[in-house]
């Protein structure tokens, strides 16, 4: 899982992984990451994650010429993941779930077998892109994958659980999206009051758990706290 | 020094008038975009004129339309795209820097050229800083862009002399029609066809262009599947599995899973910020 480096431009380069992603590459990624924020902070001006990739913004291209000269010789120990597993409430319903039955019509499952399948697996986060505060996540069964819509929604309200391709997601904010939406969470997903603005960090897991509509709508601050301790 | 806080009260504002300076880098881990201004070269000159710190907020337009009333003495400068200016309806012929008096009402009319237009103050427009910048952006700033009505906050001073030479703003440098690039991580993906088409034909700016992306009018068959999401940077290019080009821009997010063919230079960058819809520009490979 030797990663290459894939010089962009003379200040901007990225580590190459050609592998699916994996809990196996994010420890790998991990290693890298603590070892270049541990050895380049100086230099670097920015690294940014991706499922397969890590994008390194150096502040001048001596900084990334050595760092090139040094990434060949690296042998790092994957960096174990976290433990924590974050319980998100989800009501799958057509009210909150716009897409929900449209979208069990067409992977000709049952709305109850969605759901199952949605909630059974935990699902890893590998890091944050799209809008502030979005996950994305690792681990949607196969049974659930759908091309994306081909005329976007133009408001997704906050806290809606989408489908996309081979991916699952929730949106932070209203934004327009062209994933399917299935359900609604009640949580909050990024405040920039909070310091960090968002409560999970990349590596650890995210489990969806069954509410119901009434639980939804009567949703309060006390209940969000209990689920983000 | 006696600080006094002046009130600049946005009469009439057009659609896609923001506050932004040079943005934020340390968002990223969160999916915060860098925001900052389209054209930082217009930005940072007309900041230059006022002898203002780094980082000072400044007003981007990208619409004619502005009308701005000042009730407090302030010193300004206007650089980015070329427009007609007046103060209190009275034409100014060279805006570069302009003294405020008490009441004074400044307006932007049409683009002469460019696209984007900057209005830096004296000590920049006073707002919250989050992670360093206080551009705006819909989640992070309050509110997410600029509207009628609204009022902003500056230090006001007695202003300082005027320059007696007044610095001309000159547009040559965004005229050219080539947009220098570097191959993107995914170009050899890419056919020679493909290869071919993106450097040898000339590509329009879509009227589907706004601080996220800038589209272009102009398909590249493709039949590349969509890959793993990735980072994606301010100056990337991305081709859609329809064959569309969106380069992104400062507000897009932090990362994507559409192909990425080239980056631009930020040079680049600046430049296709001041293209309108409809100019005609020519990929360059570097």
């Amino acid at each position: 899982m030797k990663p290459t480096y894939q010089l962009i431009s003379p200040t901007l380069g990225e580590l190459v992984w050609n592998t699916d992603p994996t809990d196996e590459l994010l420890s790998i990624q991990f290693a890298y990451l603590t070892y270049i924020q541990t050895n380049f902070s100086t230099t670097l001006l920015e690294v940014r994650q991706g499922f397969t990739r890590l994008s390194l913004v150096w502040k001048n291209s001596t900084s990334q010429q050595e760092f090139i000269q040094l990434s060949g010789t690296l042998n790092l120990i994957p960096e174990p993941l976290p433990e924590k597993i974050w319980q998100v409430p989800v009501c799958y319903s057509p009210k909150f779930g716009q897409d929900l039955e449209s979208f069990a019509r067409s992977k000709s499952l049952s709305t109850e077998e969605v759901i199952q399948l949605h909630t059974q697996p935990r699902y890893r986060i590998h890091f944050f892109g799209f809008l502030p505060g979005f996950f994305y996540l690792n681990g949607l069964s196969p049974k659930l994958h759908l091309p994306r819509k081909s005329i976007p929604s133009p408001a997704v309200p906050p806290g809606s659980v989408a489908i996309g391709g081979k991916q699952t997601g929730i949106y932070p904010i209203q934004s327009p999206g062209g994933w399917h939406i299935i359900g609604r969470s009640p949580l909050p997903f990024f405040d920039r009051k909070q310091d960090p603005p968002v409560w999970a960090k990349p590596g650890e897991q995210i489990q969806f758990i069954l509410i119901n509509p009434t639980q939804l709508e009567n949703w309060t601050d006390e209940d969000t706290k209990i689920f983000l301790q | 020094m006696n600080l006094k806080l002046g009130k600049a009260q946005l009469l009439r504002c057009p659609p896609g008038t923001s506050l932004q300076d040079e943005g934020r880098v340390l968002g990223a881990n969160y999916g915060i975009p860098r925001s900052g201004a389209m054209d930082l070269h217009g930005y940072h000159w007309a900041n230059h004129l006022l002898q203002n710190p780094q980082q000072v907020v400044a007003l981007e337009m990208a619409q004619p339309g502005l009308r701005i009333k000042f009730e407090e003495p302030c010193l300004v400068s206007l650089a980015g795209a070329v427009a007609f200016v007046t103060v209190n309806q009275a034409p100014i012929s060279n805006p570069s820097i302009i003294a405020m008096g008490s009441e004074d009402i400044l307006e932007i009319g049409k683009f002469r050229a460019g696209a984007r237009l900057y209005l830096c103050i004296e000590g920049g427009f006073q707002v919250e800083k989050y992670l360093g910048s206080g551009s705006d952006f819909v989640s992070i700033t309050t509110p997410a862009k600029r509207s009628t009505g609204e009022t902003l906050y500056y230090i006001s001073n007695q202003p300082k002399t005027v320059l007696k030479a007044k610095p001309k703003w000159t547009t040559n440098w965004f005229e050219p029609e080539e947009i220098q690039a570097y191959p993107g991580p995914d170009w050899e993906l890419l056919s020679p066809a493909q290869h071919s088409q993106l450097l040898n034909q000339p590509f329009h700016i879509s009227k589907l262009s706004n601080r996220m992306g800038i589209q272009l009018d102009e398909l590249v068959v493709n039949e590349l599947e969509d890959l793993p999401t990735n980072p994606v940077f301010p100056g990337t290019v991305q081709l859609t599995p329809g064959g569309k080009i969106i380069v992104l821009m400062r507000d897009a997010g932090v990362t994507g899973g559409y192909p990425r063919i080239l980056q631009l230079t930020e040079e680049a960058q600046n430049r296709l910020a001041q293209k309108k819809t409809g100019d005609p520009i020519n990929f360059q490979l570097i």
